[in-house]
Order: structure tokens, then C-alpha cells, then sequence
């Protein structure tokens, strides 16, 4: 065992020797080498004489404004490249009377996807509200479903962020474990578990201890607390990444400020709600938003109903999308509401 | 008597604790707190490990619940057998680094964008940023497919890093709003006296803004890289076969070993041959473990290195 530690201990040393040296040279080397090859484009092209005179005409905020510009460039090329056409097309679907899917052959013998869309109008969403009250019924149902999971997630994860933060022997080794979920909840490796009946979530709710508890409890009782112990471990489930964007944020707070207000004679409660809310306020926001879209996309209602009806592949696109947008609706309802409420409660303690 | 009462005070202190410490009572209680949860998370690599080394008699023998009564270790050779290892594994590797190093070092430059300067239109980019990552995936992922077809980025690495280049990768909104709020937490005064000093933005980016904010580029790495490494219906459909990761290789699992060890052409041991879960848990074993790994060796630096950045920062 000892061997087995040391040795891992040696690979771990290796590989920070190894992270030493490359953020060194980052840090030290990249840089002004970027900055030579730079210099020496901007010498033969002219582009330095260019920004040397535009330097002397342009102002500091016109600058700022262009440096701004030239880092978020890579993303506007992206969104012209890989998003515009995508979201203007569901966008047209949503607002029309019908849309196709056909596969077309070319003359060169590619085939390619094209939509064809006709009509112009709310007549999909008129078509949900009037003549489909399941459809109704089921983004009810995930609206509040959202709306529950997502703050209670937010909690979970808050508080096993700081539980995983504190000192204590072998927090590392909880640390590794509560990586796990951030694994078996990508690709569909969440599918995969549930259908061999491998999460604890559904072990919970066949098992054997529905029936041991029986024995001791009214039936309805029971029920009661199956359902809320399932709901409790889909959370936990569900905070797994959470976690840990709070634990990178409780990393970069510095230890000087808790001393200097224990100093001052401020108990725990008040540390967390002036010191460690504040600093976590950002990535909060971060979270909900986060949770609000993973959990929307996971198996909920609405979901499944847009699943079933582009399964034809041919026809049916108009209204999904049409349902599409309402959930979009939804997540946006549900992140601008839980914003605001951690807003005014950060608002509340300052 | 003084004794006694000096006594009584360390014990308290030992159960309760002193302000600043918790005692035996709050270690405890946090204690068993962790190690519930880490159960929850635990047991499906526990059940799955345990499974992975049961011969079939053991898989159809419900008095067998953890321990197997015989260690089957051919499983992990079966499966790795199945999986074509080495070579998924290289494919996944591949699939894993290099949209990450890209997704990475794309959304570490928009965030910088984002964050730290003030530009005209600055409120609606962000609101799309925001805007795309809501909107439902199903929707959006044959139009993509379309777009792919039209740029011929199909059947190649290419459709997975030009979207990581360009802040489109696999969930990237997430990474960049992570990095928007790691940078824009950076004092001004830091930034503002380096550019009295002479340094360019490029400098100012690459000699402050990355050095203090390691904890996201670590975070950000490791999401990255698991979800790319599990994704396997983006995969299918991007790769066309041409690249064929451990999970896309696991998701054909049966078909593949059925193909491999046909049942019934060895006559007697013919039951053992069968499909069974043992084999198949212990190929998913295979293409989870390298993801542990991963985190162990990185959770270290995730500390080290943030106790570092703090130092700089203040």
C-alpha cells in the first residue's frame, strides 16, 4: 500500500514538475515571443506604421472599444458561421404554417437535408393552446418542475462546495468521489446507468427497503418519504458540477479577510453572508443558468413531447419548434426570477 | 477539584470545539455527511467493479449481491478485447485534447473580451451568448448537421474544433461566462498600472488575467474534457466512423463481442462465452477509469495552484 502511494506520489510530482515548467514558460517565455513575432509581422506588412498613426488619432475609449472587439471576434465569427442560420431557421418554423424535411440529391450525387416552410403566422402555437391540453398540461408540469429542482440544486451544491472547502483529513479523497457525477451525468452515460438500474435513485424506489419501511409506517408515509429521499438523490445527482465552479471560487478567496473578521468578533452566519455569499454572487448566476438548461434538456415532459415529434424526420419540425421556444420561455422565466431573488438577497446583507 | 474542572474544560473543548475549530461532535456530524453522499456517488462504480469481476453463475445468483464467490479477471481482457482498447483509446484521446485545447483557449480569450472591456453593443452579444446556450439541443442539431455538411467538416476531427475555436464547442457558453466572471473580478489597479507600464493588452491578458485565474482554466479543462470524451451522439453523427472513441466504441458493445466470441461455436464453455454483464461493466470500467485518473492527478494542482494565484493577487 505504501509503495503504491509513494509511487503515485512520484507520478503526481512529475507531472507538477512538468506543470512548473510549462506555466514558467508561458508566463516568462510565450509572451515575449508572441510579442517579438508580432513586432516583426506588424515591421513588414505595415501595420505598425498603420496602428502608430492610428494611435495618434484615435482615443483611449475608441480603443478599448476595438481591443474589445478583436477578442470577442472569434465568438461573432462562430455565431455568423455555426449559430445565425440555426436559430433564424427554428425561429421561421416556429412562425409558420408548416415545415418539411426533405432529403435532397444533387446532380453530383450528394445528398444533402433541406427544410421547406410555408405560411407565416402563430397558427403552431394557436394549435398548442387550443386544441392540444396535454401539450398545455405538460409545460405546466415542467415549469414547476424547473422551478423546484433548480434553487434546490443551487443549495446543494453551495453547501457541498463548502463542506468539500473546509480542511479536514481525506477531503481529498471526497473530493475525487464527488467528481463522479460530473462523469455519469455527460453523453449517455445517464441512460446507460439507469437502464441496468445502477443509480441509487432507482435502487431506491424498487428495493427492499420500501418494503422494510412498511413494516413500520403507514403506507402513504412512505410513499411521502421514497419520493422525497428519489428527489433529494437526483439532486445530489444533479450538483455535480456546481460544486466544484463553487469550489474554484471559494479557492480564490484569501483566508486574511475570515481572520480579520473573527477578529472583529463576527460569528460564522454573518462570515458566509458578507464574506463568502458576495464573492460566490457571480458564479451563482452562472449556476442557475447552468442548472436551468442541463436540467430542461434532461428527460422532462416537454422534452419528450419535442422528441416524439421530430422523430418522423420528414414532418413535424413547425411545431416542435414552436414547443422549443416555449421552453426557452420557461428557462428564461425561471433564470430571470431565481437572478433576482439571490440579487436581493446578496442586497439585503450588505 | 480545580482537577476535575480543567478536565470537564478540555473534554468540551475536545466534543464542542473552540471558535474557529469544530470539535469531535461538528467533525463528526460533517463526516458522516461526506461519506453518506460519497455513497450515493459511489455505488454504481461499486456495484459495476464488483459485477465486472463475477463469472454468469455469479450474475444469475441472487445471493451473490458484492463479493463474487470466484474472481473472473477475464473480463477486463475480454472486454478490452471488444473495445479495441489501444486504439479507441488514442481515438478518444484525440477527441478529448484537442477540441479542449481549443474550447479552452478560445473562451479564455471572449471571456477577456467580455470582462475587461467596454465596447458599444457589449450587452446584446452577451445576451445571445446567453440565448444560444437556452435553447433546446434536439432543435438545433440537424440544422447544425446541415451547416457541417455544407462547410465538409463531416468525418473528420474538423467538426469538432472549428465550433471549440470559435466558442460553439460542446456547452461552451458555460466555459466562457466562467471565464467572464474569473476576469472581471481582477482589479482594475492591476490592469491599469501594467498599461502605464508599456504592456499591450495581449500582455496584460497573458501576464495577470491567466496567472490569476487558474482554478477556471483548470475547471474548464477538466468539464471539457470528460464531456467530450463521453459525448457519443454528437460523435455518431459528426464522425461518420471514421473516428471511433471508447464510448462510441461501448455504446456497440454487444454487437461488436457478439461478432468477436460467436456463442456457441466453442460447444462446451459456450455458456461462459455468451454476452454477459460482467463483460460489458467491465468495459465500462475501462472507459471511465482514465476520466478518475484524470481528476486525481489534477484535483492537486486545482489547490495548489489557487493558493498561489491569491498570493499574486493581493
Amino acid at each position: 500500500m505504501k509503495k503504491i502511494k509513494a509511487f503515485f506520489q512520484k507520478i503526481g510530482d512529475f507531472f507538477k514538475k512538468i506543470w512548473i515548467i510549462i506555466s514558467e514558460f508561458v508566463r516568462c517565455k510565450l509572451a515575449v515571443w508572441i510579442g517579438k513575432g508580432l513586432k516583426f509581422i506588424g515591421k513588414y506588412t505595415g501595420i505598425s506604421w498603420l496602428l502608430a498613426k492610428y494611435r495618434k488619432n484615435v482615443s483611449n475609449k475608441h480603443k478599448k472599444a476595438i481591443a474589445g472587439y478583436l477578442f470577442i471576434g472569434l465568438w461573432i465569427i462562430g455565431f455568423v458561421l455555426f449559430a445565425a442560420r440555426p436559430v433564424v431557421q427554428s425561429i421561421r418554423m416556429a412562425l409558420s404554417d408548416y415545415a418539411e424535411t426533405r432529403v435532397v440529391t444533387t446532380d453530383t450525387g450528394e445528398s444533402s437535408v433541406k427544410f421547406f416552410i410555408g405560411g407565416f403566422g402563430i397558427s403552431q402555437f394557436k394549435q398548442i393552446f387550443n386544441d392540444n391540453p396535454d401539450d398545455v398540461e405538460a409545460i405546466v408540469s415542467t415549469l414547476v418542475d424547473i422551478a423546484v429542482v433548480v434553487p434546490l440544486v443551487l443549495i446543494f451544491s453551495l453547501l457541498l462546495a463548502l463542506l468539500l472547502h473546509r480542511k479536514l483529513k481525506g477531503i481529498k479523497i471526497f473530493r475525487m468521489i464527488f467528481f463522479i457525477p460530473v462523469i455519469l451525468l455527460s453523453g449517455n452515460l445517464l441512460g446507460y446507468f439507469n437502464s441496468y438500474d445502477l443509480l441509487t435513485v432507482s435502487t431506491l424506489q424498487s428495493s427492499e427497503l420500501q418494503g422494510m419501511l412498511a413494516f413500520y409506517l403507514p403506507e402513504e408515509v412512505v410513499d411521502v418519504i421514497i419520493n422525497v429521499f428519489g428527489k433529494i438523490i437526483l439532486i445530489l445527482w444533479f450538483s455535480g458540477v456546481q460544486t466544484l465552479v463553487f469550489l474554484a471560487g471559494l479557492q480564490k478567496d484569501n483566508t486574511a479577510i475570515y481572520e480579520a473578521a473573527s477578529i472583529d468578533g463576527a460569528n460564522k452566519w454573518e462570515m458566509f453572508w458578507k464574506i463568502t455569499f458576495p464573492t460566490l454572487m457571480p458564479l451563482i448566476n452562472i449556476n442557475i443558468i447552468y442548472t436551468t438548461v442541463i436540467y430542461a434538456n434532461t428527460g422532462n415532459e416537454l422534452t419528450r413531447i419535442i422528441s416524439a415529434r421530430i422523430a418522423p424526420a420528414t414532418h413535424g419540425r413547425d411545431y416542435a419548434s414552436a414547443l422549443s421556444w416555449i421552453l426557452f420561455g420557461i428557462e428564461i422565466i425561471v433564470i430571470l426570477v431565481y437572478v433576482l431573488i439571490f440579487k436581493l438577497a446578496n442586497r439585503k446583507y450588505k | 477539584m480545580e482537577n476535575t474542572f480543567k478536565k470537564k474544560k478540555t473534554f468540551k473543548k475536545f466534543l464542542l470545539g473552540e471558535r474557529g475549530e469544530s470539535g469531535f461532535v461538528g467533525k463528526f456530524f460533517i463526516y458522516l455527511l461526506l461519506i453518506g453522499i460519497s455513497f450515493i456517488f459511489m455505488y454504481p462504480i461499486l456495484k459495476m467493479i464488483s459485477k465486472s469481476f463475477m463469472g454468469l453463475e455469479d450474475l444469475m445468483d441472487p445471493t451473490v449481491i458484492w463479493i463474487p464467490t470466484k474472481f473472473v479477471f477475464n473480463n477486463y481482457q475480454k472486454a478490452s478485447e471488444v473495445l479495441n482498447f489501444w486504439k479507441s483509446f488514442g481515438d478518444s484521446l484525440k477527441v478529448g485534447i484537442l477540441p479542449t485545447l481549443c474550447a479552452v483557449i478560445s473562451s479564455s480569450l471572449i471571456g477577456y473580451g467580455f470582462a475587461h472591456f467596454e465596447f458599444p453593443g457589449k450587452k446584446i452579444w452577451m445576451a445571445l451568448l446567453v440565448g444560444i446556450f437556452l435553447l433546446p439541443t434536439m432543435l438545433m442539431s440537424i440544422p447544425t448537421y446541415v451547416i457541417f455538411q455544407k462547410f465538409h467538416m463531416l468525418g473528420s476531427l474538423k467538426a469538432y474544433i472549428y465550433p471549440a475555436l470559435t466558442g460553439f464547442g460542446l456547452r461552451q457558453s458555460v466555459f466562457i461566462l466562467i471565464f467572464y466572471q474569473f476576469f472581471k473580478v481582477i482589479p482594475h489597479e492591476l490592469s491599469e498600472s501594467a498599461e502605464i507600464d508599456g504592456a499591450s493588452e495581449v500582455g496584460i491578458f497573458v501576464r495577470i488575467a491567466i496567472p490569476m485565474s487558474v482554478p477556471a482554466f483548470i475547471i474548464c479543462i477538466l468539464y471539457s474534457f470528460v464531456w467530450y470524451w463521453n459525448e457519443t451522439v454528437l460523435a455518431t453523427t459528426y464522425f461518420q466512423g471514421n473516428i471511433t472513441t471508447l464510448q462510441m466504441a461501448l455504446s456497440s458493445f454487444e454487437h461488436m463481442y457478439s461478432q468477436l466470441f460467436p456463442s456457441g461455436s466453442i460447444g462446451i464453455g459456450s455458456a461462459a462465452e455468451s454476452f454477459n454483464q460482467g463483460v460489458l461493466f467491465a468495459g465500462t470500467m475501462l472507459t471511465i477509469m482514465p476520466l478518475l485518473l484524470l481528476y486525481a492527478f489534477t484535483q492537486k494542482w486545482f489547490v495548489e495552484s489557487a493558493d498561489r494565484s491569491g498570493i499574486a493577487g493581493e
